[in-house]
């Protein structure tokens, strides 16, 4: 088990297997984020912070985009299943202790999108020999960058003073969505050579 | 790796040296690690101490609780890790954020130390600092890990010191870039949005105390310190010379031969704290210099104090 993807090629790339199930893996869930924040967003907007979660949509859009076309793809008959999995777990779900439907969703979204932008660090998986002009590694890179200005919309939402009534449902929310995140990433990690210690300590009861 | 449980949560801890040794607690500044001590771990067991160093929750190894970190839970968490030490004699220091969990925990729990070594410190949000501790959230929030890097390393270290790694920032950085969380760490920076100052509290430390103040530390200036000086009954400044706010990575040696000093000191019953202010030699094992009387060491200029 190494820490990082590799080993690299001789031009500084990642395996074709590695950047396809990590690819795959990110396309799932930014392309389930697209699609759940595209049903959640109003068609008028009443708050600020939605004005943000509309970015983040066109962002998690721009990323599927970037991914399908930066990664080099090879066949790979495991992903069908793994994908059906992680589909199933970005489904919304409406957490424990929060009445009312529409407020419930779209904190597990947040949570969701929270976790994803948190959680899940893709630029740190590369070695410092990785090429550093490579498509897929630069994808990785920006897809990481960008991953801390739009979480900072989770966080207004989620630490906002409208949900301070619910903060323990919230905060449970946030984590059991970062735990779930966290051990899917771990598991793909574990399928192509890769533990890192902070993805073990983390799915660790 | 040891973890203590927090509640739910974890935090992650090393423990070394002689278990009959007195025991020095370190704990770590805001963007930094536990392995950043290994000198200091190294350098005190040499001299027969226990040395106990951990991630706050929120950094490294420990768990990152994904919303809310509280400062209370910080003291809490360093609580539970002294409760592992046992009875005998705890020295406790901490750099800049470290030392307001450890100013915290004195106040609360002084009976179970024996000596305490603020460094890089504050007591309170003053105006220039409080603004850039906003500056900074706001880069890290705009740029990540990465650029609040770019934005402490020639605030807090020198020039002798980063000249030479100059054309290899990035391998200085990546460590703390990988090992640190944007979300964890701005939680950490907002834990001050409520923040209350603790210079009224700093009488009832009654532990001997010896702050560490860089002489050019810019991010928390002299006057900083000068409140804990004032505030803490008996305490000495010492003024570590062409040092910055990251002197205990830049001057591990000398850092950790005044911590081993001190604690000789207390437990031999010689430290007298006085509020006296000292110069720190330049190199381990060199005399103090007291400040030079009748002149005012909150000055950059050598001015005569203005008589009382």
């Amino acid at each position: 088990m190494s820490q990082f993807l590799g080993p690299l090629d001789s031009l500084g790339r990642v395996p074709p297997l590695q950047q396809t199930r990590v690819a795959a893996f990110l396309i799932s869930a930014h392309g389930a984020l697209a699609r759940q924040l595209a049903f959640a967003l109003p068609g008028q907007f009443d708050a600020g912070w939605q004005t943000e979660l509309n970015a983040q949509l066109y962002r998690a859009t721009e990323t599927v985009s970037l991914l399908i076309r930066a990664t080099a793809w090879t066949p790979d008959f495991s992903l069908p299943t793994l994908m059906w999995s992680w589909e199933a777990a970005w489904l919304p779900k409406v957490p424990a202790g929060v009445n009312d439907q529409r407020v419930g969703m779209t904190i597990d979204i947040a949570a969701f999108g929270h976790a994803l932008h948190g959680a899940i660090r893709p630029a740190a998986l590369l070695p410092v020999e990785a090429a550093a002009a490579d498509p897929f590694v630069v994808a990785l890179r920006r897809i990481e960058f960008e991953s801390s200005r739009l979480i900072q919309a989770e966080i207004r939402f989620l630490k906002s003073d409208d949900l301070s009534s619910l903060r323990e449902a919230v905060s449970a929310a946030v984590e059991q969505r970062h735990r779930q995140v966290g051990t899917l990433w771990a598991d793909l990690l574990a399928g192509i050579g890769i533990q890192r210690d902070t993805e073990r300590g983390r799915s660790d009861p | 790796m040891a973890f203590l449980a927090h509640g739910a949560r974890r935090i992650r801890y090393e423990l070394d040296g002689p278990k009959d040794g007195p025991t020095y607690v370190l704990v770590n500044g805001l963007t930094q690690y536990a392995d950043l001590w290994a000198a200091y771990r190294d350098m005190l067991i040499g001299r027969r101490f226990r040395v106990a160093t951990f991630d706050l929750l929120g950094q490294g190894a420990s768990d990152k609780p994904e919303l809310f970190i509280s400062q209370a839970d910080q003291v809490e968490a360093l609580h539970l890790l002294i409760g592992e030490i046992g009875d005998g004699p705890i020295f406790l220091g901490g750099i800049s954020f470290g030392a307001l969990i450890a100013l915290k925990y004195a106040i609360e729990h002084g009976d179970r130390l024996t000596g305490l070594v603020p460094m890089s410190a504050f007591a309170e949000l003053s105006p220039q600092l409080l603004l850039l501790g906003n500056a900074l959230r706001s880069g890290l929030i705009l740029g990540g890990t990465t650029y609040l890097q770019d934005l402490l390393l020639p605030m807090n270290l020198s020039d002798a010191w980063l000249k030479p790694l100059l054309g290899n920032l990035e391998a200085v950085k990546r460590q703390g870039w990988l090992i640190n969380d944007v979300y964890a760490l701005q939680n950490l920076m907002e834990s001050f949005l409520d923040f209350q100052p603790l210079t009224p509290l700093l009488p009832s430390i009654k532990t001997p105390t010896m702050i560490l103040n860089g002489e050019f530390d810019f991010l928390t200036p002299r006057a900083l310190h000068e409140t804990l000086r004032l505030g803490i009954p008996d305490s000495s400044l010492v003024i570590i010379p062409n040092a910055y706010h990251a002197f205990t990575l830049e001057k591990a040696a000398l850092t950790a031969d005044l911590l081993s000093r001190f604690a000789e000191d207390v437990l031999a019953k010689r430290w007298r704290g006085g509020k006296a202010v000292w110069i720190a030699p330049d190199e381990p094992g060199g005399a103090m210099i007291p400040f030079p009387a009748g002149y005012d060491h909150l000055r950059a200029i050598p001015i005569r104090k203005a008589a009382s």
